[in-house]
């Protein structure tokens, strides 16, 4: 009998590999065969509605004549807000507050935005569209800064207060457009449309002579605020590894108390990150505004951009990398949802089911517990590190931050 | 007549209370489902995901067997069983329970949609017959009361069934050695598992019955004020009830005070045509409200000292 350790069964590179993107892809598949299930056992084909997913959302395999850039671009449509929020959502992860008022967020930019782009709609690209899309990051910084300003003085736990923002902001749009001030005319829950100056430009000219790819340039929706959402995430990298702003961030997030005696104020970095937080869900609201409605309409009452934002800043693992190739998915999901409908007769709405259950995964860690069975791998690691989950701050918020 | 003349007016007429107890029971019972949840220290941001499928699945079944009651009973159970899956992976797994009430939500949100397109195909899901709804029931005797008789006992039997479980539960909570154990286990899951109480146990129940009590509102809002189901028809509504739960204090009739009050605003939003405010800014109200309990202007509002801590057996 040899008691030689058995030889692990992959080489360490893969092994490394294998453990940092192993949870959140092996979260997705476990998803993706849990979400098969549901579909099987309801009496649907779960390789065909996949094959119609893939289709919709990246353009490869598709069966029904669908156009493969189309597709690619309408993915890149959902991608762009996604990556906005999401960071939106990351970087309060950082400092171990909970922001799921990225909705609301999102929705008091894309009001801000529209307003400043009707009442203003005279004015020339260059002055308006930095003007719009500031004045979306305001007020998602404002919307957010209710929550930061009431955690950092009297502890009131960010998640009930975005929530309680979120439907807010809700109602607040409803109001605007249906018999409000932005209503575009009785009878109808729109607004006027934003100045020609507010708008993003489309990265392929609007032109219906032109012919790329088999269709007319004009029907390719995606535009150049995907520039915007990708110097958002790098931005967000900068912040968070090369600013001191960024290093209090990550010391709040890991001990409140160790910051405190660092000399790090916890109150003023509380309310400068959601502030932070804010504008960049902000700019997520009004790049959809000015990249692609260029006006509000009840599309926004279902709107869940802000939501989908947590399960990217999650299955990103709060890295900026992460939260780009994580949008890209849900981007992708998003925008396969509708061809899966089309195409496999399977309601878009299995998209939902899906993140849902890729959340679940993530929460619980199902992969780290799956992995523990499995030999050569070793133990399981969970989240990094020095992503804190948000569960200890329950406990913080029954009292608020003592200055030290 | 002047704007506050007509408030005074519509204040004064039963019609009105009578809607406000009605609308205000359907946020106590998923309010109640929270405190009890929260009590035991686990959080519960689901109530909206485990109302909607309870109303689905009490519609679904109402169209199968044309009896409200069965219904109701697959709808709580529907309800229960949406709140499992957070019990199992906030419990087991130690899941960050804020995520899995998330997950919930969306996860109930997709999947009704998704069990009308397969179950109902394109069609609407159907609408349930005036026999199969859960009945108005007035109490003989006392309905004829002036005023209070409209209001009180002129009401679905829902209304009642809600009014005993606000009862009960306060008298669980509070009254019964079950109660100091959920609310032990909430306070300080160490000492009450050395003190021998099952931490795992009472918790998994709390969570479950706070799954019941939401099943039983989607059932009332389903089949019993409405007749069918639409998609997302809780709108909010259990976001509503998270609300009156922390408005309450984690008691129950804190919360149902509370629930009375977002009760009266859905009551008077119904009768605007006489108050010429925007609906839509009066459905602000309870969200503002809350958040000024919560800004401490109103006294502080502070959860169970474990609420939303994983239980690790043998930590410090």
């Amino acid at each position: 009998m040899s008691t030689r350790p058995r030889p692990p069964l992959m080489p360490p590179i893969v092994r490394r590999l294998v453990r940092g993107l192993g949870m959140p892809l092996g979260s997705v598949l476990l998803a993706f065969v849990l979400g098969g299930l549901i579909v099987a056992a309801t009496g649907g084909n779960p390789f065909s509605a996949y094959a119609a997913l893939v289709c919709g959302g990246f353009g490869i395999g598709c069966t029904q004549g669908e156009n493969p850039a189309l597709q690619i671009s309408n993915t890149i449509v959902f991608v762009i807000p996604l990556i906005t929020a999401g960071v939106a959502v990351a970087l309060p992860f950082r400092a171990g507050l909970f922001n799921i008022g990225a909705e609301g967020q999102l929705l008091a930019g894309s009001i801000a935005c529209t307003a400043v782009g009707i009442k203003f709609s005279s004015l020339p690209a260059p002055i308006l569209l930095p003007m719009v899309l500031i004045s979306g990051m305001v007020a998602g910084a404002l919307w957010a800064g209710v929550a930061g300003v009431l955690k950092a003085t009297i502890g009131a736990h960010e998640v009930v207060t975005t929530i309680m923002m979120n439907y807010i902001a809700q109602w607040l749009l409803r109001y605007l457009i249906i018999g409000g001030p932005l209503q575009l005319a009785p009878g109808t829950s729109k607004s006027s449309p934003i100045g020609p100056g507010a708008r993003l430009a489309t990265i392929l000219p609007n032109d219906n002579s032109l012919i790329i790819l088999g269709l007319p340039s004009s029907v390719f929706r995606v535009h150049t605020g995907l520039f915007i959402a990708l110097a958002a995430a790098a931005v967000f990298a900068f912040l968070l590894w090369r600013t001191s702003l960024g290093y209090e961030i990550r010391a709040v997030g890991q001990s409140q108390k160790a910051a405190r005696y660092a000399g790090v104020s916890v109150r003023r970095t509380i309310i400068v990150t959601m502030l932070i937080a804010g504008a960049f869900s902000g700019l997520a609201g009004a790049i959809e505004i000015a990249g692609v409605d260029h006006n509000l309409t009840d599309k926004y009452f279902s709107d869940t951009t802000g939501f989908d934002a947590i399960a990217v800043a999650l299955l990103g693992l709060g890295s900026a990398v992460g939260i780009v190739l994580a949008a890209i998915l849900f981007g992708a999901l998003h925008a396969g949802g509708a061809v899966m409908q089309a195409d496999a007769n399977i309601s878009g709405n299995l998209v939902f089911v899906l993140q849902a259950l890729i959340l679940f995964s993530i929460a619980a860690n199902f992969v780290g517990a799956i992995r523990q069975r499995i030999p050569g791998l070793g133990r399981p690691t969970a989240l990094p590190p020095e992503m804190p989950p948000a569960a200890p701050l329950m406990t913080e918020a029954a009292a608020p931050p003592a200055e030290a | 007549m002047s704007a506050l003349g007509d408030i005074l007016h519509l204040l004064l007429t039963a019609n009105l209370w009578q809607a406000t107890l009605a609308a205000a029971v359907l946020l106590l019972l998923p309010a109640l489902g929270g405190t009890i949840s929260e009590r035991s220290g686990v959080v519960n941001i689901a109530m909206e995901g485990m109302m909607l499928t309870g109303a689905f699945f009490g519609v679904a079944a109402d169209l199968a067997w044309q009896n409200p009651w069965l219904a109701t009973g697959v709808a709580m159970l529907a309800g229960a069983l949406m709140a499992s899956i957070h019990a199992f992976v906030s419990i087991q797994f130690r899941a960050d329970q804020i995520v899995s009430g998330i997950a919930i939500n969306i996860f109930a949100a997709g999947l009704t949609v998704f069990l009308i397109n397969r179950i109902y195909g394109l069609q609407d899901v159907g609408h349930v017959g005036q026999s199969a709804l859960l009945p108005n029931i007035n109490v003989p005797g006392l309905d004829q009361i002036p005023f209070f008789g409209k209001v009180l006992f002129q009401q679905n039997v829902i209304v009642y069934v809600a009014l005993v479980l606000l009862v009960l539960t306060h008298l669980v909570l509070f009254r019964t050695r079950l109660g100091l154990r959920i609310r032990a286990v909430g306070e300080h899951p160490q000492a009450a598992d050395t003190a021998g109480i099952n931490v795992f146990a009472i918790r998994y129940g709390a969570v479950f019955t706070s799954g019941l009590l939401s099943g039983l509102s989607g059932a009332f809002l389903a089949i019993g004020i409405s007749n069918t189901f639409v998609p997302n028809m809780t709108d909010g509504r259990g976001y509503i009830a998270l609300a009156a739960m922390i408005f309450g204090k984690w008691t129950p009739f804190g919360a149902f005070v509370a629930c009375l009050i977002f009760g009266l605003g859905q009551a008077i939003y119904d009768n605007n045509s006489i108050i010429h405010v925007s609906p839509y800014l009066l459905s602000m109200l309870p969200y503002l409200l809350t958040l000024i309990v919560l800004a401490g202007l109103v006294g502080r509002s502070t959860p169970p000292a474990a609420d939303g801590l994983p239980y690790v057996p043998g930590s410090e």
